[in-house]
C-alpha cells in the first residue's frame, strides 16, 4: 500500500535516538530525496528497534557509488535509463536525432558492462538489491508511441540480459518488475520534480519502489508448512456426496482453479514446503481418490494425512507434532470459514486462509499470496529431502517406541547413523546461514544474522564454523546442524595460562528433523577431539522455544543452563552417552 | 481558511519536528537554520500531498515563510473555487 510522505517522516521521527543503527546504502545516479525517506521508513517498519541509516552517494555516478560502498549491512542499487546514457534522461541535452540512436545503444552496452562488473564486485562483500529502470523512456525514437521501435526493444533486451546475469550472482536480488507494477499503478515519472531537483519519481512511485526494495533486504522468516482441506479446496465437490468420480479439477467441469491450486501445492512440495491434509472425510474414500484419480498433487507430496470426522484443530495439533514445527510456521487453507475459525481459536499463531471456491479470481490471488509466503531465494538439497526425512522420522519414532526406554541408546546405535562434519568457512554456505536464521527449538540463543554480518564474522581468523550433515538407514537428512564460535587463546582460559584453549560457541542450531538421534552429543565429542579444546563456553540465552537446547545443556551440565555456562571435556565425558554414529570429516 | 492554517501547521511540524507549535506561524527560511534547500523541497512535497495540488516551480522560490505559503494556499484555493 502506498505510503504518504508525511507518514514516512513521522515513522522515521518516532525511532528512539538510542536504537542500534542499521546502515543501508541507497546507490543511484539521481537525487535520492524522497526515495531515501520512503526507504528509511520501510526499513523502520521491517526492523523495529533499529535505527535505519540510509547512506547515499554522488549524483550522476552510480558506478562510482557502487565501487565506494562499504560498512553497510546491505545496499540497494536503483538503476534508471539516464545511468546507462545521460541522453535517456531529461536533465542532459545530447540530442535525440535518429542518427544518434546507434551511438546511444553502444553507450548503453558499455554502461551495462561497467554496472554489471561493479555490481558483481560489490556483491562479494555486501548483499545487494537491484532495481532496473522503472521510468518510461523519453520520446527519443522516431516511431509513433504505440509502436515499439527496434531501438527501444534493443535497449530493453540489453537490460533484460544484464538483470538475468546479475540474478545468478550470489548475494544479488533483483526486484521483479511484475511485483513493482502490482504495487505501483500510478504514474512513475514526475517531470517537474526531475527538472527542478533531479528527483525523477512521483511520490507514489517512490513509495512503491521503496517497499519493493525493502522487502528484499529483509531475510523474512518463511512459512514452513501448508495444511490443506480437500473438498471444495483441493478438488471441486464433496467426496462423501458425489463420490470419487464426481470430484473434478479441470476446465470441462469449470473447476480448473482447483487444478491450479494442486499444481501450486505440488510445486511447493518439490521446493521443500511441507504439505499435509486436514479433512473431515471418510478415510477410505480419500485413499481411493488418491489411488484411482490422477491428482496433480501426489500422495507422496503429502505427510501426514489427517482424515476423520473430528475437529480440524486436533488434526492441526497432530500435524504440527509430526512436523515438529510451531503453529506460527504454518498456513491452513480451507473453504470453510467455520473450520478456519476453529483452528485459529486453538492455534492462534497459525495463518488461516479461506479458499474462495466460488471466485476463481480471488482463488488465484490466494495462490499468489501462498507463493509469496513460501517464496525462497534458492532451493537446496535439503529442500528435496525434507518431506521424505519427516516421513522416515515418524518411522524411526515408531520403531524406537517399540523398544524399552533404557534400550533407546542401543536402538540409535543400530540405525547405521553417519555424521559428516565440515569445518570449511569458505565459500559462504547459504544453507548454514538459513539454518541459523530459521531454527527455533534446538537453538542456543535465538540469534539471527544478516548475511553481511555472518560473512564478516566468519572471515575472522579465530572463528570456527562446523556444519553437520547426517544420514541413517531411514534416509538422508542433509545438512542439519551448524555450530559457530570463537577459539579463544590459551591465556584467557579461566584467566590462567594452562595452555589449553576453549571454544566460545556463539550460535548452535540443529534441525528438529534430526532430534532423538543423540547427534548433538557426537557433535560435542568431535569438537573436543578435533579442535583440541578443554572447555566449551555457551552463549546461551533462554527463548520461548528453545526448550530442547535447554534440556540438552541441563543433561550434560547436570544443572540448569545459564548464560555463558561452560562445559569441560572431563565433565562431558562423564555425562555423555556412548558414541552413536560413525563420524566422517570432509574438507 | 483556519483549516488551511491547521493543515499547513501539520506539514511544517512534520518537515521540522524540532519546531514548537507556537513557533510555526512566524517561521521563515531566514529564521530557521534547518530550512535548507532539501528541507524546502520536502516541505513543498508535503504541502502538495496534503492539499492535493501541484505547485509550479516558478512559485516555489517565493514560498519562504509560513505566512507566504498560507497566503499562496488561500489564493489558489479561492481561485480554484471560482
Amino acid at each position: 500500500m502506498t505510503m504518504k510522505l508525511a507518514e514516512a517522516l513521522k515513522i522515521i521521527q518516532s525511532v528512539p535516538l538510542d536504537a542500534p543503527p542499521l546502515p543501508v546504502a541507497l546507490l543511484c545516479g539521481f537525487t535520492p530525496l524522497h526515495l531515501e525517506t520512503f526507504l528509511r521508513a520501510q526499513l523502520c517498519n521491517l526492523f523495529p528497534g533499529r535505527a535505519p541509516n540510509v547512506k547515499t552517494g554522488l549524483y550522476g555516478d552510480l558506478v562510482g557509488n557502487l565501487q565506494r560502498v562499504t560498512d553497510v549491512s546491505a545496499a540497494v542499487v536503483v538503476i534508471e535509463w539516464s545511468d546507462l546514457d545521460p541522453r535517456l534522461g531529461l536533465r542532459r541535452l545530447g540530442g535525440w536525432e535518429p542518427s544518434q540512436l546507434h551511438d546511444i545503444l553502444g553507450e548503453v552496452n558499455r554502461s551495462c558492462d561497467r554496472l554489471q562488473n561493479a555490481t558483481t564486485a560489490a556483491a562479494r562483500n555486501i548483499p545487494l538489491v537491484v532495481s532496473f529502470p522503472t521510468l518510461p523512456l523519453p520520446p527519443i525514437s522516431f516511431t509513433p508511441l504505440a509502436r515499439a521501435s527496434e531501438f527501444t526493444l534493443d535497449l530493453r533486451s540489453r537490460v533484460a540480459v544484464v538483470s538475468a546475469e546479475l540474478s545468478r550472482v550470489p548475494s544479488v536480488k533483483i526486484v521483479d518488475p511484475q511485483r513493482l507494477d502490482a504495487l505501483s499503478s500510478s504514474r512513475h515519472l514526475d517531470v517537474n520534480s526531475d527538472l527542478s531537483s533531479g528527483f525523477p519519481y512521483t511520490l507514489a512511485h517512490a513509495s512503491s519502489l521503496a517497499e519493493a526494495l525493502s522487502e528484499l533486504i529483509l531475510n523474512r522468516p518463511l512459512k514452513k508448512g501448508l495444511i490443506t482441506d480437500l473438498d471444495d479446496t483441493l478438488w471441486r465437490g464433496i467426496l462423501g456426496e458425489v463420490g470419487v468420480k464426481g470430484t473434478s479439477w479441470d476446465l470441462d467441469n469449470h473447476s480448473q482453479i482447483h487444478a491450479l491450486y494442486q499444481q501450486l501445492l505440488h510445486s511447493l512440495a518439490t521446493a521443500g514446503t511441507l504439505i499435509a491434509v486436514a479433512s473431515k472425510n471418510d478415510q477410505s474414500l480419500v485413499e481411493e481418490a488418491f489411488a484411482s484419480r490422477e491428482l496433480i498433487l501426489l500422495a507422496t507430496d503429502i505427510f501426514p494425512f489427517e482424515v476423520h470426522w473430528g475437529a480440524k484443530s486436533e488434526s492441526v495439533a497432530r500435524i504440527l507434532d509430526a512436523w515438529n514445527i510451531s503453529a506460527a510456521d504454518v498456513v491452513c487453507v480451507d473453504d470453510s470459514p467455520m473450520d478456519l475459525a476453529e483452528i485459529k481459536a486453538a492455534h492462534p499463531a497459525t495463518e488461516c486462509l479461506l479458499f474462495p471456491r466460488e471466485n476463481p479470481q480471488a482463488a488465484y490471488e490466494l495462490m499468489e499470496k501462498l507463493r509469496d509466503l513460501f517464496g525462497k531465494d534458492k532451493i537446496s538439497e535439503e529442500d528435496s529431502l525434507r518431506a521424505a526425512s519427516l516421513r522416515a522420522n515418524a518411522e524411526l519414532q515408531h520403531d524406537k517406541a517399540k523398544v524399552a526406554s533404557d534400550a533407546a541408546g542401543d536402538f540409535i546405535r543400530h540405525i547405521d547413523g553417519k555424521l559428516t562434519l565440515s569445518a570449511q568457512k569458505q565459500p559462504l554456505d547459504s544453507r548454514s546461514l538459513e539454518l541459523v536464521n530459521k531454527t527455533n527449538q534446538f537453538n542456543l540463543n535465538g540469534r539471527r544474522f544478516q548475511e553481511v554480518e555472518w560473512q564478516n564474522w566468519l572471515n575472522t581468523p579465530d572463528t570456527v564454523l562446523v556444519a553437520a550433515s547426517y544420514r541413517d538407514k531411514y534416509g538422508p537428512l542433509g545438512k542439519i546442524a551448524v555450530i559457530a564460535g570463537d577459539l579463544l587463546p590459551s591465556a584467557s582460559v579461566n584467566g590462567d595460562s594452562s595452555g589449553k584453549r576453549r571454544l566460545r560457541i556463539r550460535t548452535w542450531v540443529m534441525s528438529c528433523r534430526a532430534f532423538s538421534r543423540l547427534i548433538e552429543y557426537d557433535c560435542v565429542r568431535w569438537l573436543f577431539a578435533k579442535l583440541d579444546v578443554e572447555e566449551l563456553e555457551f552463549d546461551f540465552l533462554p527463548t520461548a522455544r528453545n526448550t530442547p537446547m535447554q534440556n540438552f545443556l541441563q543433561d550434560v551440565l547436570r544443572a540448569p543452563a545459564e548464560p555463558h555456562c561452560r562445559l569441560s571435556r572431563t565433565q562431558f565425558m562423564q555425562n555423555c552417552p556412548a558414541a552413536n554414529h560413525s563420524v566422517e570429516e570432509v574438507a | 481558511m483556519a483549516e488551511i492554517e491547521t493543515r499547513l501547521t501539520n506539514c511544517f511540524a512534520t518537515a521540522f519536528p524540532e519546531l514548537k507549535a507556537q513557533e510555526i506561524p512566524s517561521v521563515s527560511a531566514g529564521s530557521l537554520a534547518s530550512w535548507d534547500s532539501l528541507a524546502g523541497i520536502t516541505l513543498i512535497s508535503l504541502i502538495e500531498e496534503e492539499f492535493g495540488i501541484s505547485i509550479s516551480p516558478d512559485d516555489v522560490p517565493d514560498l519562504i515563510s509560513f505566512e507566504l505559503i498560507a497566503d499562496y494556499l488561500r489564493r489558489t484555493q479561492s481561485e480554484g473555487a471560482k
